[in-house]
């Protein structure tokens, strides 16, 4: 896979990198006029249509197949013609060549917001619905994305639009709620992994697969509000490796206290230890009904809460925070080079005081029923020639009508 | 922050990397170039996590050099065994400023082998999560596996094929793999060329194959990816 290959008709035309990804390569492609993002999976290798019977092949064609079926079932479920839909980045190709499999989505053109936080508070609210609705119809559909964070967000202005919108892309990792991968195969990030998650992989018996459900995005979710409202994620005690450890000890996470008294208590719910204790996408949606909700405000000083006992002053060693700085995970990520270009780094913010925690909420709002499978998908035949680059076996995997729409926004 | 201070309820991450470098005489204008990388990888890998919000718990390095059985057995390879970076840093900073370029013989090298002993090698098995990385840098094909097996020196339990060192690789599900599927990644710096290309970046799961120029070496060699390849996996 290198620049100017040729891959299933997409040609590259950018060099092949794993930059902000850990089980693929990606690309930029160009097919047919319009440009596109192209993924090679890592796994699963698909064994080629003449090797030998043999037990080992015997697996590895099981495991093709049902690597296969998962990306149908889920690429099925998700309608991009359904509410909200549309700020779902959904693949448009997917097929393997050779051994190797390929995704395709369209090329989603990121760089026109460089802070998120900078944004007055009804575009920021806007932002947020956009995510929230993207969010929303997967977990509508029981589906858990199961790596939110960021990266995997794509914000975007187009010409002429008023607001940036929100657009949600790799599902490659998404379970069905309360039946994960095993601990040692789920995916996720260790800054916006849910309390839950981290204890699964821990596996120290509190936390099966049945509490791994649409609530592990919610936590995430929480983190990056907190993120794209002033520019940091929620600070903690440095004796943490991250939020998620923080909350599993105890801990209340150090929100911004700029953030409105609605916002604090929606983000203390939606950070909550308990998965049941967070609310689910239809209560997110609904805090969100007023622009002032995401406003900051200045607090007086006098107001801080003394520090908790558990708290240690932060090591001066090269490298870390200074005290009373933003810890390292207070910035979201590092210089990037992929197709995601929002910058949320910002200056550190005082640290003041915290309100109490308002108490939990109830889980708001109920699943649907799963979307309507989409129609029966359609073969789209390869249309660009074959090139030397090209290797004779390359199967499609049908996903029905899933090219870019026009205006999709 | 010490480990020790560290709250212990935190996910713990353990990362073990093999280095296989070819340090035969056709490496000798790119060695510098990859032991000067490798000599600032631990720093740069810190840096890097750092800046995701992320640490590491406990990371090992171990290098292998290899050359050509069939030019001079007695350098074929030389190893270490698996350094807790940074307490043993000293010990892998003499090994790898030790490395010296030489030797080879004809065109293929030992490769395989030094692949075979890295895919062996000692793995961490604790911890909460674990990164069992083999990074392997080349600018030549490499000899079959068992070319010269009949050498004194030749290392023992050396699987006697490709077939057979790609189980050993293992894929999910496999009955007969030796590393763990989950943790293992393979980063080639190898021409395309066989075996390199292809069977192994085509049929083996979980590799990256970033490929040099044949005999021109690794000029652009980048460490980057093997970082990118640990820091967005954690």
């Amino acid at each position: 896979m290198k620049k100017g290959d040729v891959i299933g008709g997409y040609r590259l035309i950018s060099e092949p990198t794993n930059a902000n990804g850990g089980k693929c390569m990606w690309a930029f492609a160009e097919k047919d006029g319009d440009q596109y993002f192209i993924k090679r999976f890592l796994e699963p290798k698909r064994p080629r249509d003449d090797a030998a019977d043999s037990p080992s092949v015997r697996i590895r064609r099981q495991l093709s197949q049902e690597f296969e079926d998962r990306h149908r079932t889920i690429m099925k479920r998700l309608r991009p013609d359904a509410r909200g839909g549309g700020n779902l980045v959904l693949a448009t190709d997917f097929f393997h060549q050779g051994s190797t499999y390929y995704k395709v989505t369209e090329r989603i053109d990121t760089s026109s917001l460089e802070k998120p936080q900078a944004l007055e508070p009804r575009h920021k609210m806007v932002l947020l619905k956009t995510l929230g609705n993207s969010l929303k119809q997967l977990h509508d559909i029981e589906i858990v994305h199961g790596d939110l964070k960021p990266l995997n967000v794509l914000v975007q202005k187009r010409d002429g639009a008023a607001f940036h919108t929100a657009k949600l892309i790799d599902f490659d990792d998404s379970y069905v709620s309360g039946s994960p991968p095993e601990p040692d195969d789920i995916a996720g990030d260790s800054v916006y992994g849910a309390p839950e998650w981290r204890r699964y992989m821990q596996r120290d018996g509190s936390a099966g697969p049945e509490h791994l459900t649409c609530a592990v995005d919610v936590f995430a979710l929480g983190l990056m509000t907190h993120v794209y409202l002033t520019g940091e994620l929620p600070h903690h005690d440095k004796r943490y490796g991250s939020p998620a450890d923080a909350v599993n000890a105890g801990e209340h996470l150090d929100l911004d206290t700029r953030l409105s008294d609605e916002m604090l208590g929606l983000l203390r719910s939606m950070t909550a230890r308990a998965p049941g204790g967070r609310p689910r996408m239809d209560g997110f949606l609904k805090a969100l009904s007023d622009p002032k909700v995401c406003a900051l405000q200045h607090r007086r000083p006098s107001t801080a809460k003394p520090k908790s006992p558990s708290a240690k002053p932060a090591s001066a060693k090269p490298g870390s925070a200074k005290p009373g700085s933003a810890p390292d995970t207070a910035k979201p990520s590092g210089p990037r080079t992929s197709r995601i270009k929002t910058n949320l780094a910002s200056t550190p913010r005082p640290r003041t005081a915290t309100p109490p925690p308002e108490p939990t909420r109830p889980a708001a709002g109920e699943a649907k029923p799963a979307a309507k499978p989409a129609a029966p998908p359609t073969a789209p035949a390869p249309s660009a020639p074959d090139t030397a680059a090209e290797r004779p076996s390359r199967v499609r995997i049908n996903l029905g009508d899933r090219r870019p729409r026009p205006g999709s926004s | 922050m010490s480990n020790n201070e560290q709250y212990q309820g935190n996910l713990q991450y353990a990362v073990d990397i093999v280095l296989c470098i070819d340090a035969t005489g056709s490496m000798y204008p790119v060695l510098d170039n990859v032991k000067s990388s490798a000599l600032q990888f631990h720093d740069r890998l810190n840096d890097v996590m750092a800046k995701k919000g992320k640490a590491i718990s406990q990371l090992r390095l171990k290098v292998i050099a290899f050359r050509d059985f069939g030019d001079d057995p007695s350098n074929a390879i030389e190893q270490t065994g698996f350094l807790r970076l940074p307490s043993q840093s000293g010990d892998f900073e003499d090994f790898v400023r030790g490395i010296d370029a030489g030797g080879g013989g004809d065109y293929p090298e030992s490769g395989l082998e030094a692949l075979a002993l890295a895919i062996n090698s000692p793995w961490e098995t604790g911890l909460d999560r674990r990164r069992h990385v083999i990074v392997m840098f080349t600018d030549a094909p490499a000899h079959p596996l068992g070319t010269h097996s009949s050498v004194p020196s030749y290392p023992a339990a050396i699987p006697s094929s490709l077939d057979d060192l790609f189980e050993q690789w293992g894929y999910a599900r496999s009955q007969t793999a030796v590393m763990e599927q989950s943790a293992k990644r393979l980063v080639l710096f190898a021409p395309d060329q066989a075996p390199w290309s292809d069977p192994i970046a085509e049929e083996w799961d979980l590799t990256l194959h970033f490929a040099s120029k044949a005999g021109q070496g690794l000029e652009e060699f980048e460490m980057d990816e093997i970082i990118e390849t640990i820091a967005n996996s954690l």
